[in-house]
């Protein structure tokens, strides 16, 4: 077996595993990540759905054993030219690499929240993200976060939307919105929870189990039906205007604290990418695989390869999974 | 000059003169079945205004620069103005000088309708005289011209683009009669009297013509036939007028006269939309303006198409094309004869609404925004709907507002009701009036006495709509460049370069270009976009389209936001909330509402 060189763009989960399957298989793997560090989304979260394991235990143990993997943070791809059957990759740091195969783990980005600008993200004081959220968990301090008695959660920001160019659902928002209702009530116990949501889909094991104890345990309301706008009172204070679906009435709440659940889109580099490898990305804007079922990591152009979130919104144990098999997958390529 | 024939007739003019009589008897019958569908007011108001000489004098100045000069098409495409006018005013020009040379030589056959027109064939030339030489002269040369007008026109259908016109109408059968025919006259006339210049006389045209002709012409066998050829064109040409375009050349003149008199369209079809219609030249200016038009497939909901069917009573596809405009204005903007189609599709939907709807009104009485007398404002803020979805535009406003000064009150902070517009715009008038009532009633108890709106689309309706006596209706542009310049608001000027984008309703809808441009001069550099004032682009986002789908809408937005993007602006400025909110998602630089730029870049004159 030729000992070959690929090339990972993206050190996410989904590309660290990647990396490392290939090293296993005896290929040279370089990870590229653009962050000053490894592991995405992953290293920004605090706890994970559904069963709250801490996020940089997962991230500890995903980045084991990475000896073999020769990985570059802080590192922008430049361009990427097509030679022969290889691609010659031309990293930010001068580095140019020779690649056999290119695997671009680009993942997602986390939907801009302040494109919804009913839900006044940026604008009011008290309205934040489930990434931010997630950051107040991990660190302990916001100054928008100062005892809040009366909590909301936003679901499908940005996902199931037209208007805000996503039709995709996101996947992974309703899970980590009862997730997260949970953990700031357990923060906060005396204060009141409330999801807005359209549709619960907790399509996981356990994921069910998570959502019947938010009831039970924790007491947090649910409530179908979307937020359609929110206003700020003179105190700071949040208004919101919402319709309960399942009554039929409309509703208005005051809040201290509105999260909104930003969703799953295209990464900001996917077109950049796109473009360098002459590879065409649909309206969506998640690239496409040459087949759903029997190729999902292959790409149109010969030796360019997809894992991970770049396809389309994944949970996290899918992304890893993917990771994995692309590796094989490229291997049978490489052969 | 002396007359060929004592009988002074032809049979040659028998087709031109039956056409004559008939096109003018369905004139007659047509002005008079519009005057009689007026409404009373309206036939009053339109009757006295025949006799005002006021109007009347405008009625005479727009018939020649519309009707003859075509100023209106000029200032937009000069080659086709060209191509209109030299047309329509050398027409003009000959029959007038035809009529001038019956009147001086044969007065006695000045009453006969086709003298003037076949003169030549009628008269010969017995010695030369100045007069008649510079009458003949003047001939050619009109005739010359308008042949040059022909020659455009036949370019024009190869290739619309060459004049200024990215797609052209598509023509139904009798328009491409009645066009070929109209091609044909003028060709045919400089046949019919190039072949007499012998015995006529003529001038450069003719004569040449005959010149050229004589030497291989031996007899004069054809001429008579040529005469036929150029009465039959004609004929043919009046025959089919009242079923084709060109029926606008006498109905438009008949449409300013109601336009000056005030009136305006209140059914689709009927009294003053008959005369609209009949108005349209089909000239296309308004499918190159439509916004929809960024998808090739949407030329079809184009306002000509519209009028067209309207014309012809398709009731399914007109109304398709009703309910599927953006309501932006902008063909009516463009339209050389200024026909109101966005009023008439609007009417034809108010009309063709089936069903009432079951509203709920009685939250309107629960809806009590008026302040106790102590805290009565002078100035009273109404957000709108559009502005509660865009609460930086708000946030901003208050800021601005505190920093001026000005005792002010939210009027829908807490929940207000809505203007009524998307509702007037869905074509259910009637069922707004129960919330203009009670906005009326709010507004007229809070003690204000300014009504500030940072909604474009419910300033118009509070404007066209609202009866608010003592109480001065204004928009944030307006206001804020008030302020400013009183000196109530100190601004900075910033670094940043910005293009602003003019929205549909406050533009074409109010009037207001100004104002916003002034403003944001004080405070950045200005750069233009590619269509401004009343040519801007609409956002895609309107409340005014009832069936257009989000995926339509997306290419004009994408469309609007690259011609904004000409002169490579930093930022893009707007007026309208909706517009903020359409183009947000679809701009790579940032849109911002104008009253977030001003707070941006102004202080309190005190600190």
């Amino acid at each position: 077996m030729n000992n070959r060189n690929v090339v990972i763009i993206g050190g996410g989960p989904c590309g660290i595993e990647a990396a490392k399957t290939l090293a296993k298989l005896g290929h040279t793997a370089f990870l590229i990540e653009k962050e000053p560090h490894l592991g995405g989304h992953l290293a920004k979260w605090d706890r994970l759905f559904p069963y709250g394991q801490k996020a940089d235990e997962v991230l500890n143990k995903i980045t084991s054993g990475l000896e073999n993997v020769k990985w570059f943070v802080d590192t922008q791809v430049t361009s990427i030219n097509r030679i022969d059957k290889s691609y010659n990759v031309i990293l930010g740091n001068g580095m140019s690499i020779l690649a056999d195969a290119v695997l671009l783990t680009t993942g997602f980005s986390l939907f801009p929240a302040e494109k919804k600008e009913e839900y006044g993200y940026g604008i009011y004081d008290r309205v934040i993200t489930n990434a931010d959220l997630e950051h107040y968990f991990a660190e302990g301090n916001d100054h928008r976060i100062q005892y809040p008695k009366k909590i909301g959660f936003v679901h499908c920001v940005g996902s199931r939307d037209e208007k805000a160019g996503n039709r995709q659902c996101s996947k992974v928002c309703c899970a980590t919105a009862v997730k997260q209702a949970c953990e700031i009530k357990e923060k906060f116990p005396n204060s009141t929870v409330y999801c807005f949501y359209m549709d619960l889909r907790m399509f996981g094991r356990n994921y069910e189990d998570m959502y019947l104890e938010a009831q039970k345990k924790y007491g947090i309301i649910f409530v179908r039906g979307r937020v359609s706008e929110v206003s700020e009172k003179q105190d700071g204070t949040l208004l919101i205007k919402a319709e309960d679906t399942l009554s039929g009435k409309p509703l208005r709440v005051s809040l201290d604290l509105l999260v909104l659940m930003a969703g799953m889109v295209q990464n900001s580099d996917t077109a950049k990418f796109a473009q360098m490898l002459s590879l065409n990305i649909p309206e969506d804007g998640f690239f496409q695989s040459k087949n759903y079922f029997t190729a999902p990591g292959v790409s149109s152009k010969k030796g360019v390869f997809y894992a991970g979130a770049c396809t389309g919104p994944k949970t996290l144990p899918e992304a890893i999974a993917e990771g994995k098999s692309v590796a094989l997958t490229i291997d049978e390529y490489l052969l | 000059m002396k007359e060929r024939f004592a009988s002074g007739y032809n049979d040659f003019v028998l087709p031109f003169m039956l056409s004559m009589i008939f096109i003018l008897v369905y004139l007659l019958v047509a002005i008079i079945r519009v005057i009689i569908q007026l409404p009373p007011k309206d036939r009053k108001r339109y009757l006295l205004s025949l006799i005002n000489p006021v109007i009347l004098v405008k009625d005479i100045k727009d018939i020649i620069c519309d009707v003859l000069l075509h100023v209106k098409i000029w200032k937009r495409k000069p080659l086709l103005g060209y191509m209109h006018s030299s047309i329509a005013f050398g027409w003009f020009m000959i029959i007038l000088i035809g009529h001038i040379e019956t009147f001086l030589y044969v007065p006695e056959r000045a009453g006969l309708l086709y003298y003037p027109i076949f003169f030549r064939f009628f008269m010969m030339e017995t010695n030369h005289t100045l007069q008649g030489a510079l009458l003949f002269f003047l001939m050619d040369f009109f005739l010359l011209v308008i042949l040059s007008g022909i020659a455009l026109a036949m370019f024009k259908r190869i290739r619309s683009r060459a004049l200024g016109m990215r797609r052209t109408t598509r023509t139904t059968l009798p328009d491409k009669i009645a066009m070929y025919a109209l091609w044909a006259i003028f060709p045919l006339r400089l046949l019919a009297e190039g072949f007499t210049a012998g015995i006529s006389g003529g001038s450069f045209l003719t004569k040449s013509v005959w010149l050229l002709f004589s030497n291989f012409l031996s007899n004069d066998y054809h001429i008579l036939p040529t005469w036929w050829a150029y009465s039959i064109a004609l004929g043919t040409f009046f025959f089919c007028l009242p079923f084709t375009r060109y029926m606008h050349i006498p109905t438009e003149i008949f449409f300013i006269t109601l336009k000056n008199a005030g009136i305006k369209s209140w059914h689709p079809r009927k009294g003053y939309a008959l005369a609209e219609i009949y108005s349209c030249s089909s000239c296309g200016m308004c499918i190159d303006a439509c916004p929809m038009n960024a998808q090739k497939k949407n030329l079809k909901y184009s306002s000509v198409y519209f009028i067209r069917f309207l014309r012809r009573r398709n009731r399914r596809k007109m109304e398709e094309i009703a309910d599927k405009c953006l309501q932006c204005g902008k063909c009516v903007a463009v339209c050389p004869v200024e026909v109101d189609s966005c009023r008439l599709k609007l009417l034809s939907r108010e009309r063709h609404r089936d069903g009432k709807i079951k509203a709920d009104y009685t939250y309107l009485q629960r809806v009590n925004t008026v302040e106790p007398a102590e805290k009565r404002p002078k100035v009273l803020y109404y957000a709108g709907c559009m502005s509660q979805l865009t609460p930086s535009i708000g946030k901003a406003m208050g800021s601005l507002l505190d920093k001026a000064s000005v005792e002010w009150s939210p009027m829908d902070k807490d929940g207000g009701i809505c203007c009524g517009r998307p509702l007037i715009l869905s074509g259910r008038r009637e069922e707004a009036q129960a919330m203009i009532q009670r906005n009326t009633e709010l507004i007229l108890a809070s003690g204000a006495d300014t009504l500030l709106v940072t909604c474009p689309i419910c300033f118009k309706v509070f404007r066209e709509e609202y009866n608010l006596p003592g109480i001065r209706v204004v928009h944030h542009s307006q206001y804020l460049n008030e302020l400013v310049k009183s000196g109530a608001l100190k601004v900075e000027k910033e670094d940043t370069r910005m293009v602003y984008h003019d929205p549909c309703e406050l533009g074409r809808g109010c009037g207001i270009y100004e104002e916003p441009r002034e403003l944001l001069s004080k405070v950045c550099e200005l750069v233009p976009a590619g269509h401004e004032r009343d040519e801007s682009i609409c956002c895609g986002g309107s409340v005014g389209s009832i069936t257009l789908s989000h995926e339509e809408r997306v290419h004009i937005t994408d469309a609007a936001v690259e011609d904004l993007m000409t002169n490579h602006p930093q930022e893009i400025v707007t007026a309208c909330p909706l517009c903020l909110k359409t183009f947000s998602p679809r701009s790579a630089k940032k849109v911002r509402d104008l009253a977030e730029v001003i707070d941006r870049c102004s202080t309190s004159p005190e600190k």
